[in-house]
């Protein structure tokens, strides 16, 4: 009867220490997952500070093309509008799509204004145009980096949390798997900003 | 997690590693001892022979072999890596590389930027940029003891002739040394061998004495020529598995094969047109530097596959586009002039000389 007590209070202690083992790490993977959600966001800050350069460099050439102009500050406004409402509610389907819908707005008006930029010599010999051309296209790949990266945690986490035996800690405890990034949802979205300097 | 696991397997490979170059000083140790009993044997049976007198061994001939030779090894080893140790950024500068900055040039905001991007690819530290102002040939490398003092260098020549796309592939392969704690376990390595190298410099020096030391020293210098052999082919053949995972990593990346396999069929037709005139003055022949570059500075002969640190470029590109491919011709790029017109630090493009 003594053994028998014993022999379940270990079987019991080593499951237990099991499941805090398994549980740790779905929680450390889940916080990469936020993480990597973060890197994105630095990522469309970076777009949004650079447009009003981009727009204060183009206008000294562009006298004629102040509605593609406008179009850009626009879209860059209400992008920012949407990021914010998105670092408030992180987890909201809703916030999150109006953000993606907003950037998309933003890549549509930038690759406009980049290929009337195509049509005056004068703006593409600009150093600082050049520059900031160049800002733009890394500012782009960043983000396809980073969206690479947040889908990569999404994949790890998914696997971890889909796979047995870390399934049932998974279940019992309501870890939900994460959703990946699509990064297009039709042809017109998948046309980036063309930058060609 | 890949991050992690990938961790995981270079420390177990650096234990695999300081396994065998224990195994091999142990042997190395063995060899010389054993020489130089067979020394003192050929010299016993020669006095003998002439005189009615038999030697024995010295007093402690064990002991002194065993530990002079132990302490040349280790003593090697350890002032090797300590003079590695003081970072990356001091090699590089050592070799005459200077820090990228973005306002320099074009080309320099182009390398700051492509490195940025693929820090947040790989999801890594960034390390710091710089160039080799001086070298005309397309390389790279990265060096660095940990993340804190981590450097990746690029030649001027990689600045001038490489696409965006390129450069691209360029630095994830660097940076792939870089994460997999490759540039850590190179160092590692060549410590090693400089140690077993020292043992055959030492037998060498006794040597020169000549006399009886001529016996004792070449004795010294056969089981220390061994272990050197032994120790940089050992270097030389993990070397070349991290290179081949490094040329991986940065496919993976950078999800492009004619990035990387751009830059190194660019290399290839460097090679053949022979445009490395300006190598030896621009700091990349450096010795210590030789097994961290992206392409090595050039090395011939019957067995100098056993001892080559990286695969040849044939091989490398046949690995990254499943076929082999030919040279790709060399395209210096329009947009690398200098920026001089605009930006706050146009005066330094000048060189101080300024109006």
């Amino acid at each position: 009867m003594m053994i028998l007590t014993w022999g379940l209070l270990i079987v019991v202690a080593v499951l237990l220490v099991w499941g805090v083992a398994i549980y740790n790490r779905l929680v450390q993977l889940r916080n990469r997952i936020a993480n990597a959600f973060g890197q994105i966001d630095v990522q469309l800050k970076r777009r949004h500070d650079l447009v009003p350069n981009l727009v204060e460099v183009a206008r000294a050439y562009l006298a004629h093309e102040s509605a593609t102009l406008e179009a850009v500050i626009r879209a860059r406004g209400q992008a920012q509008t949407a990021a914010a409402a998105a670092r408030a509610q992180p987890t909201s389907a809703a916030s999150i799509g109006a953000l993606a819908l907003a950037e998309n707005a933003l890549g549509g008006s930038l690759g406009r204004l980049m290929a009337v930029a195509e049509n005056y010599p004068d703006l593409k010999a600009d150093a600082t145009m050049k520059s900031l051309s160049e800002e733009l296209t890394s500012t782009e790949n960043r983000l396809g980096f980073a969206r690479q990266a947040y889908n990569d945690q999404v994949l790890d986490f998914n696997n971890e949390a889909t796979q047995f035996p870390d399934l049932i800690v998974a279940r019992l405890l309501g870890f939900a798997t994460a959703a990946m990034l699509e990064a297009t949802r039709n042809e017109a979205e998948r046309a980036a900003p063309q930058v060609r300097f | 997690m890949r991050f992690f696991d990938h961790q995981q397997a270079a420390r177990a490979e650096t234990r695999r590693l300081l396994l065998a170059f224990v195994l091999a000083v142990i042997l190395l140790v063995a060899a010389v001892h054993g020489a130089l009993v067979l020394a003192w044997l050929l010299l016993a049976a020669f006095i003998s022979a002439l005189l009615p007198v038999s030697l024995s061994f010295p007093t402690g001939f064990l002991a002194v072999n065993v530990g002079v030779s132990l302490l040349l090894v280790l003593g090697g080893w350890w002032v090797e890596t300590s003079q590695l140790r003081a970072g990356g950024l001091r090699l590089a500068q050592r070799v005459g590389a200077r820090e990228a900055r973005p306002s320099v040039s074009q080309a320099e905001q182009r390398f700051c930027n492509v490195l940025d991007e693929l820090c947040i690819a790989g999801g890594v530290a960034r390390p710091q940029p710089v160039v080799l102002a001086r070298a005309d040939a397309i390389n790279a490398f990265a060096a660095g003891w940990d993340e804190h003092d981590a450097v990746i260098a690029v030649t001027q020549g990689a600045l001038d002739q490489l696409t965006r796309e390129e450069l691209q592939g360029m630095v994830a392969h660097e940076l792939s040394h870089l994460r997999e704690g490759d540039t850590r376990l190179k160092m590692q390595l060549a410590g090693m061998v400089y140690g077993l190298e020292l043992v055959y410099n030492f037998g060498d020096t006794v040597r020169e004495r000549g006399g009886l030391g001529t016996l004792f020293g070449s004795a010294i210098m056969g089981a220390g020529f061994a272990g050197w052999l032994a120790g940089r082919m050992l270097k030389a053949a993990v070397s070349r598995q991290r290179e081949f995972l490094a040329d991986a990593r940065a496919v993976q990346w950078t999800r492009s094969r004619d990035g990387l396999g751009g830059v190194l069929r660019k290399v290839m037709t460097q090679r053949r047109d022979g445009a490395m005139q300006r190598l030896g003055r621009s700091g990349i022949d450096h010795p210590a530097l030789q097994h961290m570059l992206l392409v090595e500075a050039g090395a011939d002969g019957p067995w100098a596959d056993w001892f080559a640190s990286h695969p040849t470029l044939a091989q490398r590109v046949r690995r990254i586009y499943g076929r082999p491919m030919g040279p790709l011709p060399l395209a210096p790029q329009p947009d690398n002039s200098a920026i001089f017109a605009a930006g706050p630090f146009s005066e330094l493009a000048f060189d101080g000389k300024a109006p």
